[in-house]
């Protein structure tokens, strides 16, 4: 992300500009930065390198015991035995399976609604606040308003439109409570939220289209297609990226609905766990926090693995243009 | 620039076409909304009852009234003091992190120095790090600020991806301006304050409202931080209503409103300058 | 001092070594920058004192039904109008953050007196964040206790809690739907229905009920929740098999028996009505009701005459129902013990204990009020649930075909119970295979004993 967004910026400086930098004053740099950067070693730094520290121990919440160090067991348990490698291998497909419909679905609707709401229309300012409201949502409430939506009996608001519209033949579904919908939902919910977020992006991005190109394109004939996929989207390609990886690494996040579902109702977990979900119970609920500790570990390498992926692929697209 | 002529060229559909598309998706993001506020004002028996529910039938404030008495001394604290545990904690987080955060990007993006590339990258490496990952060995750290308000706020001022959106908007502003700022005498905080960031309202605004959209609703922390009711939160509360036996939805759905409510005002207020904020800071690409 | 027994037992110096080391570990990581300290620094001496029975008193309690709420705030200010010098400090919490706190918590947080749900017992004991209370509270307020919640109170033989309400599960039906189907609810534990003959009945009673669904189960309290231990875990007692036997879950939680057991619970899915927001039964949709005392206020005033109650089907060893909810206990630091211990004494009181559960509808758990109980008395409406608790099983793996009320595990491994049955109960109830889903329960269960040592 770093990388993609630097040498876009600093493309748009005239290159000799680039190398000049206020350079003075070369203490006051690490002075300046200072204070953030304490607070992140001290509030993110250091307490995961305690949960690594952690993940070496037998270490339970709310025990009288001393932890006991077991060297690497609680990885090789996340691994090799059979009813916990399986669960936590199971929320990491979840994981995976989240982000592989969330990244592209979202990032599409998100430049659709961008386009939509793009320009100077009649009424355009109360459609705007009606796709932004959802993100003023804390997730608990998401949680809340969507367990009533999705509710499996004929009373749950999406089962009840559904049925008006089938003229009654389509029966009431468990939309949560089932295997096959329950992840379909909670991406719904999901996307609900905070697609808008992303298409504020997008919706920069597509202003900052220079519009001679669009005058040439017309000039060309090109229809407004043709248009789109010539001149827009080759004009918003980095905002698109920055979308796209933005929430990738959001989506591996994925924790909150799911856990407040299956804590209030009958959400399956089995199809919706992820690992933050089993970072949480494990830790919190089964106070067991060695293994949480653990599981955090192993998480977050994963997700830094998929991250530097990501932004390999895109350093080496962005030098082909 | 003809911005709007240039728009015009670029959508895909005009007229009706788009009217209709707006319409569809304005209403599904508003459904939920709309459910919750008329939910609010309706008995906690009709909150489920199809498309019923939508129905704006027999109004009354009384979940409210509910949400009110329930919260209604000391031992259970009060409404407005959980909103001004939240507004406080929030307050400081929004404002504290605004001030190291554009230090840390100004740093990055400005200044020379040992050692930059390497704080960069990690920066970059810890927007990944959830705050749920490191939350049961940061308690253990902490566990002896319980119960305090700044406890609460702490450990979300600083926010590497805040420091890597102020980062990026800096690099996109001519360094022109800053020389001139420079040869007058003006040290790079100065430089920072006077005149870098009055011409970054749009990079402030947009983490001020990203970190505040996030503060708010904060669960976790708060559970494992805090039990005295004086210092509680606003989320924490929300479970006393769903928990009930039968839930008591219409109390949950009014709690709800009051709990987005004042976050739903700033952003109504704001709307415009967020909209526009956001779109032209640094993470346009 | 009354204290020295305590002193006597080895868990105060393990806890030390268990925050020392802790302590230790943390510090690795904080060397590194000198931040804030650990200051839950371990304190070897014991940790309880009777202190001068006066002062101020720390309270923490379950924020619950406003009934309730209101009923404990008067009572705690007549404690305080009868006891001059002592004074009362209480604040509520709620429940789904209450356990946490209560986990979390370091000993310099806990209150003197405090309210546990009652199955965490085991489990806050073992990490001393409650003391045994024997010595603090009378001779006369332990001896009035029912045996039913005694047995949830008492951990290793020490009483760690006293309570003044109990609960328990029936099986509400509503008459006119009854009457309707012909059928007619069970008497007494000892005529429930064979769950055979429950599938007969649900099957019957299908046709006289709207949508063909005509059980409820509450499941809008979730299953993996602590509602679906509570609930359920009755099926497997009737049934005839424990949860933990021996201290392993294993040939207990996924017997034979539990299996088919489970298996046939799962079946009566197809009857039940998913009941979203709890007001099926009242509204007349569902016929019979899978529920706890607590919703008899509600059922009430919905149905009147026509509420009818009775036991829950009997799996093969007798009808069986759950026992055991919030009770009071000693905050395991307190250095105001006897205060803290007048206190729960007052609460055990009778016009204390009648006048709260008057505001919440709950059986009480103390003899003498039982037994005039204007709901629960001999005769009264609800003198059926009076009358399961009363034949109380002494623990879980101590079953009798005639006793009726149990209470769930006592073990200090009590929160992987609890989230592992939960779990595969969810599972199974969404269609997943009943023994694979007990089998991996069991196994997770003994994986954490076996890593704890059996909580020893």
């Amino acid at each position: 992300m770093t990388l993609l967004i630097r040498s876009q910026a600093e493309r748009t400086a005239p290159p000799a500009r680039r190398r000049r930098r206020l350079s003075s004053h070369s203490l006051m740099g690490p002075v300046m930065a200072a204070p953030a950067l304490i607070l992140l070693a001290v509030f993110l730094a250091i307490p995961f390198l305690g949960a690594i520290a952690m993940s070496f121990y037998r270490l339970q919440l709310n025990s009288t015991r001393a932890p006991r160090f077991i060297g690497l067991e609680q990885y090789s348990r996340l691994f090799a035995d059979p009813d916990i490698s399986a669960a936590f291998l199971h929320s990491l497909g979840n994981n995976f399976t989240f982000a592989a419909v969330v990244v592209p679905v979202q990032t599409a609707l998100a430049l659709g609604l961008a386009l939509l709401v793009n320009g100077k229309l009649r009424g355009m300012a109360v459609f705007r606040t009606m796709f932004f409201m959802p993100l003023v949502f804390p997730l608990a409430l998401v949680a809340v308003v969507w367990r009533l939506i999705f509710a499996r009996d004929d009373h749950g608001l999406l089962n009840s439109a559904i049925s008006l519209f089938t003229g009654g033949s389509v029966g009431p579904h468990d939309w949560l409570g089932s295997s096959a919908t329950a992840m379909g939902a909670i991406i719904v919910m999901s996307i609900w939220q905070s697609v808008s977020f992303q298409m504020i992006i997008l919706l920069g991005g597509l202003q900052a289209v220079p519009h001679d190109l669009y005058e040439a394109a017309s000039l060309d004939r090109a229809g407004r297609w043709s248009q789109f996929l010539h001149v827009t989207v080759p004009g918003i390609r980095n905002t698109l990226i920055f979308v796209a990886l933005l929430t990738t690494v959001f989506s591996f996040r994925l924790f909150d609905q799911v856990y407040l579902l299956g804590q209030s109702g009958s959400v399956d977990i089995e199809s919706t766990q992820t690992m933050m979900y089993q970072v949480i119970t494990t830790g919190y609920d089964q106070n067991n926090i060695g293994q949480g500790a653990a599981m955090a570990v192993v998480f977050l390498v994963i997700v830094t693995i998929v991250a530097v992926i990501q932004r390999r692929l895109v350093r080496q697209e962005g030098s082909i243009r | 620039m003809t911005r709007v002529r240039s728009i015009k060229r670029s959508r895909l559909l005009s007229g009706t076409g788009r009217y209709a598309l707006l319409v569809f998706f304005g209403l599904i993001f508003f459904v939920p909304v709309y459910y919750l506020l008329v939910g609010s004002l309706r008995p906690g028996d009709k909150v489920l009852g199809g498309l019923s529910a939508l129905v704006p039938s027999d109004l009354s404030l009384d979940n409210y009234a509910g949400v009110f008495n329930r919260f209604s001394n000391d031992t259970t604290g009060y409404v407005w003091q959980f909103a001004g545990v939240s507004l406080a904690v929030t307050a400081m987080v929004v404002l504290g992190g605004l001030l190291v955060n554009s230090l840390a990007g100004y740093a990055l993006a400005r200044m020379k120095w040992r050692g930059r590339n390497i704080v960069l990258l990690l920066v970059t490496i810890m927007t990944i790090i959830p705050f749920e990952a490191v939350a049961l060995p940061l308690y253990y750290m902490l566990s002896g600020q319980r119960n305090t308000l700044y406890v609460q706020a702490l450990p979300f001022l600083a926010n590497a991806f805040s420091i890597f959106l102020f980062y990026t908007y800096f690099l996109s502003i001519p360094v022109e301006v800053e020389e001139a700022a420079t040869i007058d005498g003006a040290g790079p905080v100065r430089t920072l304050f006077q005149v870098v960031a009055p011409m970054s309202l749009p990079a402030y605004a947009t983490v001020a409202i990203l970190t505040f959209l996030g503060q708010w609703g904060q669960y976790l922390w708060p559970v494992l931080m805090i039990t005295d009711t004086k210092l509680r939160p606003l989320p924490l509360e929300l479970s006393v209503f769903q928990n009930a036996q039968p839930p008591e939805w219409g109390p949950v759905l009014a709690f709800g409103v009051l709990f987005v409510l004042p976050v739903l005002v700033v952003f109504l207020i704001f709307q415009r300058s967020f909209v526009a904020s956001v779109a032209s800071s640094g993470v346009k690409g | 001092m009354t204290f020295s027994t305590l002193r006597s037992t080895p868990r105060p110096r393990r806890r030390s070594i268990a925050v020392g080391g802790l302590a230790a570990l943390v510090s690795v990581a904080l060397a590194a920058c000198g931040g804030p300290s650990a200051s839950d620094s371990p304190s070897a001496a014991s940790n309880i004192s009777a202190g001068s029975g006066t002062g101020t008193l720390k309270v923490w309690a379950l924020d619950g039904q406003s009934a309730e709420n209101t009923a404990i705030q008067k009572i705690v200010s007549d404690f305080e109008s009868s006891h001059p010098d002592i004074k009362v400090k209480m604040q509520f919490l709620p429940a789904d953050s209450f356990a946490k706190a209560l986990q979390t918590s370091s000993p310099a947080d806990l209150p003197d007196v405090l309210e546990v749900d009652g199955p965490q017992i085991a489990n806050l004991a073992y990490g001393q964040k409650i003391a045994p209370l024997s010595d603090y509270v009378s001779e006369a307020t332990v001896q009035n206790q029912t045996d039913a919640v005694k047995g949830q109170n008492t951990v290793d033989g020490k009483l760690y809690a006293v309570s003044m309400m109990n609960s328990g599960l029936a099986m509400w039906g509503n008459k006119k739907l009854l009457d309707k189907a012909g059928v007619t609810m069970p008497k007494s534990a000892s005529e429930a229905w064979t769950a055979d003959e429950f599938t007969e009945v649900l099957r019957k009673l299908s046709a006289v009920v709207p949508n063909g669904k005509p059980l409820g189960i509450a499941e809008n309290n979730g299953l993996s929740s602590e509602y679906g231990i509570y609930g359920f875990s009755p099926v497997l007692w009737s049934a005839g098999t424990p949860m933990i036997a021996n201290g392993k879950a294993s040939g207990a939680l996924d017997s034979d028996t539990a299996v088919n057991a489970l298996k046939k619970f799962a079946s009566w899915k197809q009857f039940t009505n998913p009941d979203g927001d709890g007001t099926a039964f009242q509204s007349g949709q569902v016929a019979l009701n899978w529920m706890g005392n607590w919703m008899y206020p509600a059922y009430d005033k919905a149905l009147g005459n026509d509420l009818v109650v009775g036991p829950l089907p009997n799996f093969g060893k007798g009808a069986k129902t759950g026992s055991g909810t919030i009770a009071w206990s000693l905050g395991g630091h307190t250095k105001n013990g006897a205060a803290a211990g007048k206190l729960l004494d007052f609460l055990m009181s009778d016009p204390v204990v009648s006048t709260y559960t008057a505001a919440n509808g709950a059986p009480p758990a103390t003899k003498t009020t039982a037994a005039s109980s204007p709901l629960y008395g001999a005769g009264k409406p609800l003198a059926f649930l009076r009358d399961q608790l009363d034949a109380a099983c002494p623990t879980e793996d101590r079953l009798t075909k005639q006793c009726v009320a149990v209470s769930r595990p006592v073990t200090a491994g009590y929160p992987v119970v609890t989230s592992s049955f939960g779990k595969a109960l969810t599972a199974i109830w969404g269609g997943a295979d009943v023994a694979a889903s007990l089998q991996a329960a069991a196994r997770a269960i003994d994986r954490d004993f076996v890593d704890n040592n059996n909580y020893k």
